[in-house]
């Protein structure tokens, strides 16, 4: 073989290796592909991935821990999706998979974070339980991507393009002008109301000190009171708040019976009254017949002689009484048998 | 009457045979060169000497030329579409754009005057001189001697030189992004890997090597087929650096259509 051949095999040979190896080291590099065993493996299933594509980002806390390693469908509608992490990163405790748009531009990414952690949304939160019941697997789910966010405003643009156009139709020159007689209105009103707030704002002031004056008597009161309570308090520690109870309890059944008989002694006192005014109205007769000389009483007492003839009369039994009673035998004979 | 439409016939007759001529023939070329391919006692001794040739010494004009496309589409890049996307999309434009289309494209066109030229002049000089007549005269085939082990060599050595230029123009891409842009490695190399994939790289090397196969062919056919002397020999060079340059747009669309269609969004 000649020197130029030789050469030329050499430095044939030298630059197919030097850039074929230099080519699939690149490629595995830009790959990032696992070549030391520095990744370990998470399968999560989803019913959906959205637009999660192959190599896109695994995150962990906002920080890049790992890739999307493949996409597959599975079994009862599920997609599997298996992310390869930095072995060196924990992965949070109960993990789940949210998939969502990272930007703007078509880029997803696969964010690992703790089920407490998921946002308090219904449906994502049962995406999630339907993921994780019956499997082994790490539960994953779609988050709203921009496309169904723009929708759902689509919708709110529309309807509130149709609300704006009902407005228009209905908001004519004669609404136009009863709005503006509205507004002068309530520019009227708004005027007399705010001069009767300036006045009641007074008036609100007087009360509010007058108040404060009721409030600084009843704090004296309520100091009084404390006082008191406080004297009760240490009255009823010695139990004499139970006796002072007990007094005013034998109290009142005896101001009870006493009332009963002071009732009693009223209808006594009313029927004696009764009885007296009947008297003496029959005395007030009485007397008037007396004092109009009718009748024996009349006559005895409005006549001197009858009273000084009943004088000597009884002067006249009185004498005749006593000498009875010397001489009984000079007026009685009594003989027996 | 009869005249005027058998002359009519006759010439959408001649049109048609001139127009599909060169097609047969060049087919009937491909085919005895495939059928030279087995004698690879005649052809494998030659390889590398084409190979260092047509190849590595091809290097160093993939490497200037990767080298400055790479820094072109970085600013390119940036300029295009630096406001409304991330800055890390230069990244990802530089290399999409190298591997699958500029660093292939760029360096077969560039190849294609080196190399295509340099097969036909060889050639055509070969025929003028009446070498190729000698070899035919001693019994040497020559589309296993002088065919076969340029056109391996060709597309043998065109995707490696086509790789190093995928390498190159990244690199100065990723220069270009640091130095004039302001854009840091970490955000170069998030949109390098963001969206690449090995089949990017596949589909550059791939078609490549059909590039380096249709040089080959088109310069050692121009070269076989010269007549007329030193002129001749010019005219085939010429003649096989336009058509090559031509042919390799024509496969790019093809491969293209042929592998991209499915990847695309629809």
């Amino acid at each position: 073989m000649s020197t130029s051949k030789r050469t030329s095999d050499f430095a044939v040979g030298l630059s197919v290796i030097s850039i074929t190896a230099l080519l699939i080291a690149g490629t595995l590099w830009l790959k990032q592909a696992d070549l030391g065993g520095r990744t370990r493996h998470l399968t999560a299933r989803a019913r959906d991935v959205g637009g999660v594509a192959l190599g896109n980002p695994v995150v962990i806390r906002g920080v890049r821990a790992g890739r999307v390693e493949s996409i597959a469908l599975g079994d009862n509608d599920w997609v599997v999706l298996k992310l390869a992490l930095d072995r060196t990163v924990d992965i949070p405790r109960d993990p789940v998979v949210l998939l969502a748009a990272a930007s703007l531009f078509g880029e997803w990414q696969a964010t690992v974070m703790s089920r407490d952690g998921v946002p308090a949304d219904r449906v994502l939160r049962a995406a999630l339980d339907e993921a994780r019941a019956g499997s082994d697997t790490v539960a994953g789910a779609v988050l709203p991507d921009i496309a169904q966010l723009t929708a759902v405003a689509g919708r709110i643009s529309g309807d509130v393009a149709k609300v704006a156009e009902r407005v228009e139709i209905a908001f004519d020159d004669a609404a136009a002008r009863e709005l503006r007689e509205s507004i002068r209105n309530f520019a009227q009103l708004s005027g007399d109301l705010a001069r009767t707030v300036n006045v009641q704002s007074k008036n609100l002031d007087k009360i509010s000190a007058n108040v404060q004056t009721g409030l600084a008597t009843i704090n004296d009161a309520a100091a009084r009171l404390s006082t008191f309570s406080s004297r009760v308090d240490s009255a009823t520690r010695r139990g004499e708040l139970q006796m002072i109870v007990n007094n005013s309890q034998t109290a009142a059944r005896e101001m009870v019976t006493a009332a009963q008989q002071l009732r009693e002694l009223t209808a006594r006192l009313d029927r004696t009254e009764a009885n007296l005014t009947q008297a003496v109205a029959r005395a007030d007769s009485i007397f008037a017949k007396a004092n109009s000389r009718s009748g024996t009483l009349g006559l005895m007492l409005n006549d001197p002689a009858l009273y000084q003839q009943s004088d000597s009369l009884v002067r006249e039994l009185r004498a005749l009484v006593s000498d009875v009673k010397k001489h009984p035998k000079r007026y009685i004979n009594m003989r027996m048998f | 009457m009869t005249r005027y439409v058998h002359d009519a016939l006759t010439a959408v007759g001649r049109v048609t045979r001139t127009a599909f001529e060169p097609v047969g023939r060049g087919t009937r070329f491909v085919l005895s060169v495939l059928h030279a391919i087995r004698d690879t006692r005649s052809w494998m001794p030659e390889l590398s000497t084409h190979a260092r040739i047509l190849g590595v010494e091809s290097l160093p004009i993939g490497i200037f030329i990767a080298l400055f496309t790479g820094i072109v589409l970085a600013l390119l890049a940036s300029y295009s579409v630096g406001d409304i996307v991330p800055p890390y999309f230069v990244g990802t434009l530089v290399q999409k754009t190298v591997t699958l289309e500029l660093a292939p494209v760029l360096t077969g066109l560039a190849l294609a005057g080196r190399v295509g030229a340099n097969i036909a002049a060889e050639l055509g000089t070969m025929r003028v001189t009446e070498q190729i007549d000698a070899l035919e005269t001693l019994t040497f085939d020559p589309m296993s001697h002088l065919v076969v082990p340029r056109v391996l060599a060709s597309a043998l050595m065109f995707p490696i030189v086509v790789g190093m230029a995928m390498l190159v123009g990244m690199l100065s891409g990723w220069l270009a992004s640091l130095m004039l842009l302001d854009i840091s490695t970490p955000q170069f190399l998030k949109g390098v890997r963001i969206f690449f994939t090995s089949f990017d790289v596949r589909y550059g090397l791939v078609k490549s090597a059909s590039f380096g196969a249709a040089v080959a062919l088109i310069g050692c056919r121009a070269g076989l087929t010269t007549m007329g002397g030193a002129q001749g020999v010019g005219r085939s060079a010429t003649r096989a650096v336009v058509i090559s340059a031509v042919m390799i747009l024509v496969l790019d669309a093809f491969w293209a259509v042929t592998w991209l269609t499915n990847r695309t969004l629809k």
